[in-house]
């Protein structure tokens, strides 16, 4: 074999071998043991590390970083209380800029699970699994209520909600971008990069309806309540997000685990109770 | 044995007087200005009261509204009394409208909101943890107002089953039943010379007899009713919602005050004493929010004390009572201007018309209901005009207890003004009438 050869061959596997190094860190125990079983929960108890990924950003009351570098919240107490129960430490993956991003770094294998208010939607689940819900919340608009009344017709608002075809904003890779889509086909579902950015584009007219769930359209106005009398709040019955954990695809014992878990546990957190906690903090 | 009955026939005398009613009204909102819990302790006796008061409502009605179309057919006069009285309800209607009207829309003009007010409306809007407007499902037809009563018009008032109708209270339909029993007994009356109206009469009477002693019982009944309700709406309220009380509450007064006073003018009664008299009707309204409850008491003081015409008084203050509602209409207007004034809404000349014609005809549609559900045709009115019902529902209905005293009293004395335009005084009706036997 010829020196130029050889360097092509070396040249064509460099890649292969790149990937073979990067994929092989979340089965280093099981290269090590030399087992062919895929990562699952007996690596993360060997290696006494539950890797758990949340968005870079604070979403109050499930997750906030405080002034000390810690974090508190409903998702930090349920990951800590699941810690406990497979008997290891939490490692939080929070460099995750957006909800998509959170379930991507699961899916890539840079954290076990993640979990920072994350819905289950169709393109979610064909990169990383869903635990059982652990708290469901209902889909809801505010809309500004000028435009829908006008749009309205003389009837009630909730005409012109079902069919609106203007603009809809959501936040930007998160499961809203997924459900405004599917559910108002003749919109134009336009996405920002916060949920504040969103609001802000609802208040200055760039949208005149925002899609995201109960909880935080209730947040929205229970912290400024101003905005009640320029936009109304519809809650949508038969559409709800279940907040689950994405736990990586392969993880079938954690997910059975996690299940488990959260029926042990009954996380029925009430609306109210989250909207007190969220202005506490 | 004689002094009982003197001391009896004393304090009747000073219970009716109207420094007693005005100063029992004066006594209830301080009381409910105080915040004191303990006055809505008072809540059962006012509700005994208005039970009282209603308990006679329906058999006087059955008396007084045959009577009083055996009166109409009999008179010569009726033709002219109907056509007048179309034409003062026609320029009521209109100058309520009108003035509902116009006056909001250039107050608001002058009256922004403030920053302060907007955000402390937007709390009474979502309450105190940001409460949906509604919700609906998005693969259905199904809604609920949250919070919102739901929608009712003028649904069949023709009673299938009098008695039914009777037993439920039915006032509308029992009304209804009255006006066409009275046309036939006196056609038949004519026919075979027989009927039952001396009965009638005598149960009119004893009616009016019955009023008569619970009137003794007003005072009590006005604080029992109105303490509590101004005890609930606690002053924030009026802070708030200033702006749509101010207006509402300024142009009702002045209404009240010109109703009264044109009433005194054509029955050629002193202007202060007409006021002094027509306050016990006034706050009977107040206390017992209904309109019907103040048939009685109203064509007593119209007939008795102001000697209005018998025969229009006893024909159109029931009728009117039950179906002219001018403090609603005023009350959707305003309503109406007042939140589009809050959602910075331009109202063009169209706009005001439509606003005014549709409050109208939404007052119609409150017959038979009364509280929070006779707000619901207001979206008659925002709606078509692309103004949120779901808005202003949550700002009105804590004001309403009020505001629905004030509707009784304009509904009330308007009225009272029209019958005393179109039927005038009881010597106009006695020559009249005289006019009539000589030509005869």
């Amino acid at each position: 074999m010829s020196p130029r050869y050889r360097r092509y061959v070396a040249i064509s596997f460099l890649p292969a071998l790149c990937v073979a190094v990067l994929s092989a860190f979340p089965f280093a125990s099981f290269a090590e043991d030399g087992s062919n079983a895929t990562y699952d929960l007996p690596a993360i108890k060997s290696a006494g590390i539950l890797r758990v990924a949340i968005t870079h950003f604070d979403i109050p009351p499930f997750h906030q970083r405080r002034p000390d570098g810690n974090f508190i919240g409903k998702d930090i107490e349920f990951t800590k209380e699941l810690g406990d129960a497979l008997k290891v430490k939490i490692a939080l993956v929070d460099s995750s800029p957006t909800f998509d991003a959170v379930v991507q770094t699961v899916a890539k294998g840079h954290a076990d699970i993640g979990i920072s208010k994350l819905s289950q939607t169709y393109d979610r689940l064909a990169y990383v699994r869903f635990s059982e819900p652990y708290v469901t919340l209902r889909h809801a608009l505010l809309y500004n209520r000028r435009v829908i009344s006008g749009l309205s017709n003389g009837g009630s608002p909730d005409i012109a909600l079902r069919q609106f075809a203007g603009k809809i904003g959501v936040i930007g890779e998160s499961a809203y971008v997924d459900f405004a889509t599917a559910d108002y086909p003749k919109a134009t579902v336009v996405p920002f990069r916060t949920w504040e950015a969103t609001i802000d584009a609802l208040k200055t007219g760039q949208v005149d309806v925002v899609y995201r769930d109960e909880f935080e359209v209730r947040s929205v106005l229970t912290h400024d309540p101003a905005m009640h009398v320029l936009f109304g709040a519809a809650i949508m019955a038969d559409r709800r997000s279940f907040l689950a954990a994405a736990i990586c695809d392969t993880c079938v014992k954690l997910e059975e685990f996690i299940n488990y878990f959260i029926a042990q546990h009954p996380r029925a957190y009430s609306l109210d109770e989250l909207l007190t906690i969220s202005y506490l903090n | 044995m004689a002094k009982p009955a003197i001391i009896m026939k004393r304090l009747a005398f000073w219970l009716n007087q109207p420094v007693t009613v005005l100063g029992a009204a004066g006594v209830a909102l301080a009381l409910g200005a105080s915040g004191w819990p303990a006055v809505q302790s008072l809540r059962p006796i006012g509700d005994l009261y208005v039970s009282l008061l209603q308990m006679v409502v329906l058999p006087f009605l059955l008396a007084t509204i045959p009577l009083a179309m055996r009166s109409a057919l009999a008179g010569a006069t009726n033709a002219t009394l109907i056509r007048s009285l179309l034409v003062w309800i026609g320029a009521a209607i209109v100058t309520v409208a009108a003035v509902g009207a116009l006056v909001p829309l250039i107050a608001f003009h002058f009256l922004p909101f403030d920053q302060a007010t907007i955000e402390a409306m937007g709390s009474i809007v979502g309450g105190s943890s940001g409460q949906a407007d509604l919700e609906f499902s998005l693969d259905n037809n199904a809604l609920t107002l949250l919070g919102a009563a739901g929608q009712t018009g003028v649904l069949s008032l023709v009673p299938s089953n009098i008695f039914s109708a009777l037993s439920a209270d039915d006032t509308m339909r029992v009304l209804v039943f009255a006006a066409i029993f009275g046309t036939a007994m006196t056609i038949c009356e004519r026919r075979s010379g027989r009927s039952f109206f001396g009965a009638l009469q005598s149960l009119h009477d004893t009616c009016l007899l019955i009023f008569q002693w619970l009137n003794l019982l007003a005072p009590i009944g006005i604080i029992a009713l109105i303490a509590p309700q101004m005890e609930v709406l606690g002053p924030r309220v009026y802070i708030v919602l200033a702006h749509f009380s101010y207006i509402f509450f300024g142009l009702s007064a002045v209404i009240l005050i010109l109703a009264i006073t044109i009433l005194a003018a054509v029955l050629r009664q002193d202007v202060p004493l007409t006021f002094a008299r027509f306050s016990r009707p006034l706050m009977i309204a107040a206390a017992t929010r209904n309109t019907l409850a103040c048939i009685p008491i109203s064509v007593e003081t119209m007939t008795e004390e102001l000697h209005a015409s018998q025969e229009t008084t006893e024909l159109y203050i029931p009728v009117s009572f039950a179906t002219l509602r001018f403090g609603t209409m005023l009350h959707f207007v305003v309503a109406t201007l007042f939140v589009g004034a809050l959602l910075r809404h331009s109202f063009s000349v169209s706009e005001v018309l439509t606003a005014a014609v549709l409050s109208v005809i939404a007052s119609f549609a409150t017959l038979g209901i009364s509280g929070a559900a006779a707000l619901a045709p207001l979206s008659g009115v925002l709606r078509p005009l692309g103004l949120p019902y779901e808005l202003a529902f949550p700002l009105l209905v804590i004001i309403d207890p009020l505001v629905h005293m004030v509707r009784i009293m304009l509904n009330v004395t308007v009225n009272c003004m029209i019958a005393a335009l179109a039927g005038g005084t009881q010597d106009r009706e006695l020559a009249q009438s005289a006019e009539l036997q000589a030509a005869e």
